[in-house]
């Protein structure tokens, strides 16, 4: 065949092929229907039945890996006044949330858990207050800030005064129970 | 010939689309008419240059033709006993044309400046993703009025609008009144508006801000002074309390659920900040910032599945029961 | 070659002549200035109130030792000449590691120990050796509380009378405690947790009546003071800091100094329409009485949020004084220190009633307030003008006190504005000084004030509100301020307005004074050391260090074996010492609203830690 033609031929295969790069989907409403936190998921203790926690629900990948789940968060980490309490990830009248320990479970589906019931020193209870997407979007959001998720997910500023590293350069710390002697 | 008429048809029709709320030739406000004074003498001052080089060009090309004049011919240096007068007559006009639209220009700018200096009514309109917060700052502090994605305005009243941003950059446009002026976070930047018209406006953002650009719409209202003072207080009153069940059954929804986490309705728990406030939305044109007019319908549709209608707007589909969702329609027709 | 040498000899003469000589001179300074005190007479000397300061019995019933809040004891058996052989005589661990600030309570033999949450009491016997408990009152307070209190789950104290220990849970109730028996006398609950309210001041008892106030100024908070009957625990009145003269109390009686806090309904023209419903004003500071004029002096929080570009107008009635008549809370008179604060500049600082000397040997009832805005207030208490405003702490974010028409000359260029970040504020938002009270001595006519030199860069954001949570609108970076210092103690003459002396500390100072008759001043550093000094010179006499870093008011009393002791909690946190007692992170210098930054070195100094220590000459 012709250079032309073949030419215009590999062209056309290579749109054909990065069309194809979806990078991820994006949830603007988030299946209303099918959406609900997990029953009662149990921060890190005792399983008498198995021996261990129960595996986590495959909707948290979806939600860990997003970048506009986690910009949503993001936004909603400081229109619900989480940083009042949690700061940049510092913590003040709420826990540290950037030092890898977590009293009650730091997996995504143990932080939507505590978000929706909250905990008994002070977290409030969001249940009735935001939606299942919301609240799992806080929480990819909140796992970004101890360098949990993908550095490719996260995103590299915030809106405001912070002074922490951007998450692009958090590092990822190992998740450590917390004093559980301080409930 | 058909292919004439259906020229004119599509001019016709294109040019249709030039009159009503949203139109920059409409002229409604003071700086829009000074524009539009400004236009049409730049444009008929440059039409009329632009058929004379065109006459020029035409005559030049019939000389030619007529004259048959070639590169060899000795002769070519003569010159024609019209141009040294045409030139000088071209110069002069140029001159002339270009001073009377510096002059114009400079007075039209003089005008919009005058009517800037004195404003009578400050607003402070913050744009977000993607509606309009907008707020009139009175001397008495406790007379401020907030409300969202509409503005009232008395007709020959200049108004000076402070203009805030929350996140990216918008651009407040009301075509039939005034230019575009940015909305820059972190910055403070102003527009004058002086309606001389009454009438109903549409204005949009006219800076690309995100997924919902296109859906972020304002109503302005123009009205005379004394409708405008008659508005302004009705929307200072707070929000009736619920009468029938129904009513009621949406209040409590409303102020105990997700709803009130975002968004103000001024008398009760609900306090908001960071959406629309909905004192009186029942008093609006439209909702979700002009995407859709008022009406139960309208209403309905939006508070059960904003996505839908406005996908990756900031206001989450809830998911709401049949009955939780008539509630909240009965008490949000309420807010008068 | 020999003149050089000549010439350089001579030169290096003169330079050490030199050095020697200024050296002498300001040692000599320094012991005129302290001459000068000791020898001046008294009628040139502030004296505490007579009636809110009466003798010193040797016992410790309320926080401030008086209603005049001097924080002075008349005890002296401990002097300069033997504070060095000062020892520890018992220690008590109230098995809590919560920031510790309420100073224990002496009253017949017994002290009484107020834990920070969850609120323990406990009545040491100090008749028998070691001081064991007789009883302990567990209030036993929601443990959600802690998730509202913005800066730390502290107390700050209760007040003992007539048999009665009176003092408020931070889940927003007030109790009252027999001492014989330690039960519960009655509980009246005053603040809802739900909407952002706990309790953590030291409650005053006087005329029959426990004043009590709120806390919650950074949770869109409307705040009051309450008088409760002392009897029954029944609500006598309250009087509300922002809203309808109605409820804040103002009526025909009040008579504002200047035209600044004049007129009718300002605690809502003042705000935008439905604000002052959040608009915060707690009362969480300090009280003091006057028995007569009987009047009750306390300032009011912040208004609520930090986020000023929300809250237009003056914002009454935050931040500011009021003068109230304790039987039925009536407003006297009110001026507002810090119109429209943008800084968190609380007005709850201690107001200390001293007697000013007048030309005419007579005396001018007057009150001294070290402020949070960094300016040493001296007011006439009948009416509230101002005799005097000067900065005791360096401030760029205001202009002065303008005497005339009492208003706080403001700073454009430091106003916070929405997505602008404004940097070197100072004082930053714990002030140039925050809650922990200093201390007066007669001795030495002198106010002595532990406190702060920190600076901030501060942005704000559109604040949201839910009930419940933070309405605050603000990222906060605190540092030190200029010198590199961030805690100062400063001696304060109020007649002369000038610092006699200075002491500079590393860290921020964050624990209340104590003065005594023997001449000496007691404070604590965040890192544990306890500390005294000389109160003519401040001269280092004595320290030691304690467990924990110390945020607690220090008492002096007389034992049973009639020798002066002094006690001071031991126990970082609060606010300052959040960093540790919370364990937040350091990398985040806007946690606990921008403090961490400030003391990021904590962690390495000090740690957690709740006991009280009292210390004895050696018999």
């Amino acid at each position: 065949m012709s250079s032309l033609y073949r030419n215009s031929l590999a062209l056309l295969l290579a749109v054909a092929a990065l069309s194809a790069c979806e990078r991820e989907e994006r949830q603007s409403r988030g299946k209303p229907l099918g959406e609900t936190v997990p029953a009662s998921v149990s921060p890190d203790t005792i399983f008498p039945q198995t021996g261990k926690l129960p595996p986590l629900h495959p909707r948290a990948a979806a939600y860990e890996r997003n970048a506009s789940a986690i910009a949503e968060g993001q936004r909603l980490y400081s229109w619900m006044n989480c940083a009042g309490c949690h700061s940049h990830g510092g913590g003040g009248m709420g826990v540290a949330l950037m030092d890898g320990k977590w009293r009650y479970g730091g997996r995504i589906d143990q932080i939507v858990a505590s978000i929706a019931e909250g905990r008994p020193n002070g977290m409030p209870a969001w249940r009735d207050r935001l939606t299942e997407q919301q609240m799992w979007q806080i929480a990819a959001y909140v796992r970004t800030l101890s360098g949990q998720a993908p550095k490719d997910a996260v995103s590299a500023r915030t809106d405001e005064m912070s002074g922490t590293p951007p998450a692009t350069q958090t590092r990822r710390e190992p998740t450590r129970p917390a004093d559980s002697d301080q409930q | 010939m058909n292919r004439r008429i259906a020229a004119v048809a599509i001019a016709g029709a294109l040019l249709a689309s030039c009159n009503g709320v949203q139109n920059v030739m409409g002229g409604d406000g003071a700086e829009s008419a000074n524009f539009i004074r400004l236009f049409t003498l730049f444009m008929v001052l440059c039409t009329i240059m632009y058929l004379i080089v065109v006459a020029a060009l035409l005559a030049a090309l019939w000389r030619r033709r007529r004259s048959g004049l070639t590169v060899d011919d000795r002769r070519h240096h003569q010159i024609s006993p019209i141009v040294r007068p045409a030139l000088i007559a071209w110069t002069a006009l140029v001159v002339t044309g270009l001073t009377v639209l510096t002059v114009a220009s400079f007075f039209i700018d003089r005008s919009n400046a005058a009517t800037a200096s004195k404003p009578a009514i400050h607003m402070t309109v913050t744009a977000n993703q993607w509606w309009w917060d907008v707020e009139y700052n009175l001397p008495d502090v406790s007379k401020t009025l907030r409300t969202a994605n509409e503005i009232h305005l008395p007709v020959n009243v200049p108004v000076h609008v402070t203009l805030k941003s929350n996140d990216v950059i918008h651009s407040f446009w009301i075509p039939n009144l005034a230019g575009k002026q940015d909305l820059i976070p972190g910055r403070l930047t102003d527009v004058l508006l002086l309606a001389r018209k009454t009438g109903l406006y549409r204005g949009q953002c006219a800076e690309f801000c995100g997924v919902q650009h296109a859906q972020m719409a304002l109503d302005v209202t123009v009205e005379s002074k004394r409708d405008f003072e008659r508005w302004y207080s009705a929307q200072l009153a707070t929000a009736k309390p619920p009468a029938t069940p129904l009513q009621r059954a949406g209040y409590r929804y409303f102020t105990t659920r997700e709803c009130a986490a975002c968004h103000n309705i001024s008398g009760t728990p609900a306090s908001g900040q960071v959406a629309p406030d909905l004192t009186h939305l029942a008093s609006r044109r439209s909702i979700a910032a002009g995407a859709l007019p008022m009406n139960k319908g309208n209403l309905y549709g939006w508070v059960a599945d904003p996505q839908s209608q406005k996908p990756g707007n900031h206001m989450p589909t809830v998911g709401l029961e049949p009955n939780e969702l008539h509630g909240l329609i009965a008490y949000l027709e309420t807010l008068k | 070659m020999r003149r050089t040498t000549l010439i350089l000899a001579a030169v290096a003469a003169v330079i050490v002549i030199a050095v020697v000589l200024g050296l002498t001179f300001l040692d000599r300074k320094t012991d005129e200035a302290a001459t000068r005190q000791l020898n001046e007479p008294a009628a040139l000397k502030a004296i505490p109130a007579r009636a809110a300061s009466p003798a010193d019995d040797g016992n410790w019933t309320m926080p401030s030792k008086d209603y005049a809040s001097t924080r002075f004891s008349g005890l002296n058996q401990i002097n300069p000449s033997n504070v060095g052989k000062l020892q520890v005589a018992f220690t008590f661990s109230t098995g809590t590691t919560e920031g510790f600030e309420a100073p224990p309570l002496v009253v017949d033999n017994t002290m009484y120990v107020v834990a920070p949450w969850p609120n323990n009491v406990f009545a040491l016997d100090l008749t028998k050796p070691g001081a064991p408990p007789k009883w302990m009152y567990e209030p036993k307070p929601a443990a959600a509380a802690k998730g509202v209190a913005c800066c730390g789950p502290v107390n700050r104290g209760a007040f003992y009378s007539d048999g009665r220990l009176f003092m408020n849970v931070l889940d927003g109730h007030t109790v009252a405690i027999d001492v014989a028996s330690g039960k519960e006398v009655w509980r009246t609950k005053l603040g809802d947790i739900q909407k952002g309210e706990t309790m953590t001041m030291a409650p005053l008892v006087a005329d029959g009546k426990v004043l009590v106030g709120n806390s919650g100024g950074e949770m869109g908070v409307r705040g009051w003071l309450a008088a409760l009957d002392a009897g029954s625990g029944k609500l006598a009145w309250k009087a509300y800091s922002t809203g309808p003269d109605r409820d804040a109390l103002i009526g025909p009686d009040y008579r504002a100094p200047y035209p600044q806090d004049q007129g009718r309904e300002l605690g809502v023209s003042s705000w935008g329409p439905e604000q002052w419903k959040i608009g915060g004003g707690t009362v969480w500071g300090w009280l003091s009485y006057d028995p007569e004029l009987k009047l009750i002096y306390y300032g009011t929080s912040n208004p609520g949020p930090w986020n000023a570009e929300q809250r237009p107008g003056d914002n009454k009635w935050t931040a500011g004084v009021f003068a109230r008549d304790v039987a039925t809370g009536h407003a006297r008179w009110y001026y507002q220190s810090t119109p429209h604060d943008l800084f968190d500049h609380d007005d709850i600082n201690e107001t200390i009633l001293v007697d000013l000397p007048t030309r005419d040997g007579k005396r001018f009832p007057a009150m001294l307030r070290p402020s949070r805005n960094g300016y040493f207030y001296v007011q006439d208490r009948r009416n509230g003008r101002i005799l005097s405003a000067d900065p005791y702490a360096h401030v760029n974010a205001y202009g002065g006190v303008d005497l005339k028409s009492g208003r706080l000359i403001p700073v454009a260029e430091k106003e916070p504005k929405e997505g602008r970040v404004v940097r070197d504020i100072c004082p930053g938002p714990p002030g140039a000084k925050d809650w922990n009270p200093s201390a007066f001595s007669p001795v030495t006519g002198l106010l002595y004030i532990p406190h702060l030199n920190i600076c901030m860069d501060m942005g704000v954001k559109n604040a949201n509100y839910i009930p419940g949570t933070p309405f605050v609108g603000a990222d906060v970076k605190m540092y030190a301020g200029p010198g590199g210092n961030r805690g100062v103690f400063t001696a304060w003459d109020p007649i002369a307005r000038r610092k006699v002396f200075e002491i500079k500390e590393d860290l921020p100072l964050w624990s209340p004074a104590l003065a005594t008759a023997g001449g000496l001043v007691f404070y604590g550093t965040m890192d544990g050391w306890f500390k005294a000094i000389d109160a003519n010179s401040g001269k280092l006499l004595w320290q030691f260090k304690t467990g924990s870093g110390i945020i607690g008011q220090p008492i002096s009393y007389r034992g049973p074996d009639k020798r002066q002791y002094i006690a001071v909690p031991s126990g970082v946190g609060g606010w300052a010492g959040a960093i540790v007692s919370a364990d937040l992170d350091p990398r985040d210098p806007t946690a606990a609203l921008g403090f961490v930054n400030a003391t990021k070195d904590l962690k390495q100094r000090t740690t957690k830690g709740g006991t009280v220590y009292v210390f004895a000459l050696p018999q």
